[in-house]
Parts: structure tokens; sequence; C-alpha cells
């Protein structure tokens, strides 16, 4: 005999979460590139690739000839532990989450006009670098404290910025590092109840995807 | 007493340049080395040893005979350059498709007893 009545179809909330961190990013990136312009600055530094849960996206650096060398950042979900304490065991639980954002940046030594070259390692650093200060900047923007998830996330704190080197020392052909920085997230989690009166209302997000799993963001500029 | 180690130089001549694939090198003033010869590997997809796990990348090196290197440039050895002011070493060759790969060193491991330097590359645009 099966106790719960219903069908399980629908996102954990982490998952809702880790999805809508992605599409935040990509939505802001693409409104900073706006923004650029307007400045008269070149857009191409602020466009990021976002991807979810894809582990080797940096392959797309691999080659002689990459045509966009934009950062690329791979928002994954780490760990999720319950706060027994603030919790019901019937219901919903508080949880608190962390959430990997891992800030790809790409360098590619060259001649400079100058008559020296620039150095691929310290411009992937940079690179590396720059994604994760937009991504520390927008995700702690105060307009994201919740991140558009209210009754789900209760706050979001970045907990550590760590830089790191994803391929074999330094020895590769082409030059990449990383920054990885991990968001907390605090949030509320809930199963199917006994009692039909009990059913959470479901929450659903929808991000739209390219072929290669790049997160597409859709804004209307005026 | 027979010198190991001074036959085994000499052998390269064959073992590493006459079998060898053609690299061209290139100092930092622009002297170049055309003839050398060496042993060119370009491996991708490398283990990393703490994990065990597959991480893309590709991993080029070239392994070339000192001595032959010091004809042209004499004990001024391939290293990575630094300063950014200035050229770096460069090293191009042909792969086994004929694509031609430019490249520049990266890190320099020379074995002086053995008279093999293995040079890092990594990839360089102009």
């Amino acid at each position: 005999m099966t106790l719960i009545p219903t069908l399980i179809d629908k996102q954990d909330n982490v998952e809702i979460i880790r999805d809508k961190i992605a599409l935040v990013l990509a939505t802001e990136s693409v409104s900073q590139m706006a923004l650029a312009v307007i400045a008269g600055k070149p857009p191409a530094d602020w466009d990021l690739r976002v991807f979810t849960e894809d582990s080797n996206n940096f392959e797309q650096f691999r080659g002689s000839n990459v045509a966009d060398r934009s950062p690329m950042l791979n928002v994954w979900f780490d760990t999720e532990t319950v706060n027994s304490g603030a919790s019901n065991v019937s219901k919903s639980q508080k949880m608190e989450g962390v959430f990997n954002i891992d800030c790809y940046g790409l360098g590619v030594s060259a001649d400079d006009s100058g008559g020296g070259h620039i150095l691929g390692d310290k411009q992937a650093s940079f690179e590396a670098s720059r994604a994760a200060r937009l991504v520390r900047n927008i995700l702690m923007s105060a307009i994201y404290v919740q991140l558009e998830l209210v009754g789900v996330v209760g706050d979001r704190m970045i907990q550590s910025l760590t830089s790191f080197q994803p391929e074999l020392q330094s020895q590769s052909k082409e030059q990449v590092r990383a920054v990885r920085v991990a968001l907390k997230v605090g949030f509320i989690e809930e199963a199917p109840q006994v009692s039909e009166d009990n059913l959470i209302e479901e929450i659903k997000i929808d991000v739209k995807r390219d072929s290669d799993g790049r997160v597409l963001a859709e804004l209307l500029f005026d | 007493m027979t010198d190991l180690f001074a036959i085994a130089e000499k052998d390269m001549a064959i073992t590493l340049e006459r079998d060898g694939r053609p690299v061209v090198v290139t100092n930092p003033d622009g002297l170049v080395a055309p003839d050398l010869r060496g042993d060119v590997n370009d491996i991708s997809q490398v283990i990393d040893p703490e994990t065990g796990t597959a991480v893309s990348g590709s991993t080029v090196s070239v392994s070339l005979r000192i001595s032959s290197l010091q004809a042209v440039y004499g004990n001024d050895l391939p290293i990575e350059i630094k300063d950014e002011t200035l050229k770096p070493w460069t090293v191009s060759f042909t792969d086994v498709n004929g694509i031609s790969q430019l490249t520049k060193v990266k890190e320099s491991n020379p074995d002086l007893m053995s008279g093999v330097l293995t040079l890092i590359l990594e990839g360089y645009e102009v």
C-alpha cells in the first residue's frame, strides 16, 4: 500500500534556485552590455556565457580559433543542509544550500603592437576575475536578496571566492583560469503532504537554453 | 672509459633528429633556427593525478637536442619570457595533417646529462 496519493511532478526548490541564479546572471549580463553601449564602453567586457551543471564547459575554449572568448560561468549545486531547529518534520524544512558559480576565463598569448607580447596566463586570470567581479556584484545587489523567489528564499550571501586552475598545472596549450564564487542561500524545501489540503503551491521556472546549453536571457530594451 | 652519455648524445642525431619532425625555433631577438628536428607531442585530455579524473585540455611539448640549439644560440637556451616588453621564444611546426601550429615556450625542462631539452608550449597568436 502506498501512502502518497499524488504524483511527485515538480522541481525541488534547490533546482529552481540553481536555475534562477543562472537566469539572473544571464539577464543582468545582457542588461549590463546594453548599459555599456549607452556609456560608450565596449559591451563585450560585460558579456558572460552562463551554463548550469556543465562541468567541462571550458572545453569550448579549446582549439586555435576560438570564436567567442567571453568568460563562461557554470552554475552548479554543491551542498544542501537542513536546519533541524527551524524545520517542521511534517511540512517544510529550512535549508541552507551552497551553489557554486565557476567563472572561467581564457587568455591567449599574442604579439602586441608595442613590440612585446601579451601573457596568456595573466590574461586568463584577469578574465576570470572580471567575471567573478560581475557575478558577485550582481548576486549581492540588494534587489536579489531573495533572488526574486519571495516565499522560498530567505536570504543569500556570498560565502567565498576561490581561484583555481581547471586544467592540469599550467602546462596546457590553452590558458584557462577560474574563480569559484560560492553562494549560500537560505530557503524552504517542501514535500508532498498526506492531506490534499496541505499540498504546496507549485513554483516553476522556465529557462531557455541554446543548443549548447547556454542559458539565454530575454530582455526588452526601450 | 666509454662515456655512454656522450654516445647517447651523438645517437640523437638519428633517434631524435633524423626521425623527428621539423620545428622552427625563434628567439626573442628574432633569430631563427630553421632546420631543427625534434619529437613533438600534442596530447589532448589530460588526467589529473590528484583526482584521477580526465580534465579538458591539451599539452604540447617538443624535445630538442641541446647541442643543435647551442649551435645557433650558444648557451642561451629557450625559456619562458615573462617580460611583456620582449618577444617570447616561439616554436612552430606542422601537425600530422599539415596544419601549422605557432606556439610560445611556456616551460623549459633541460636535461643537461642526456642533452635533451623538453619545452612545454602554449598557443601563440601573431
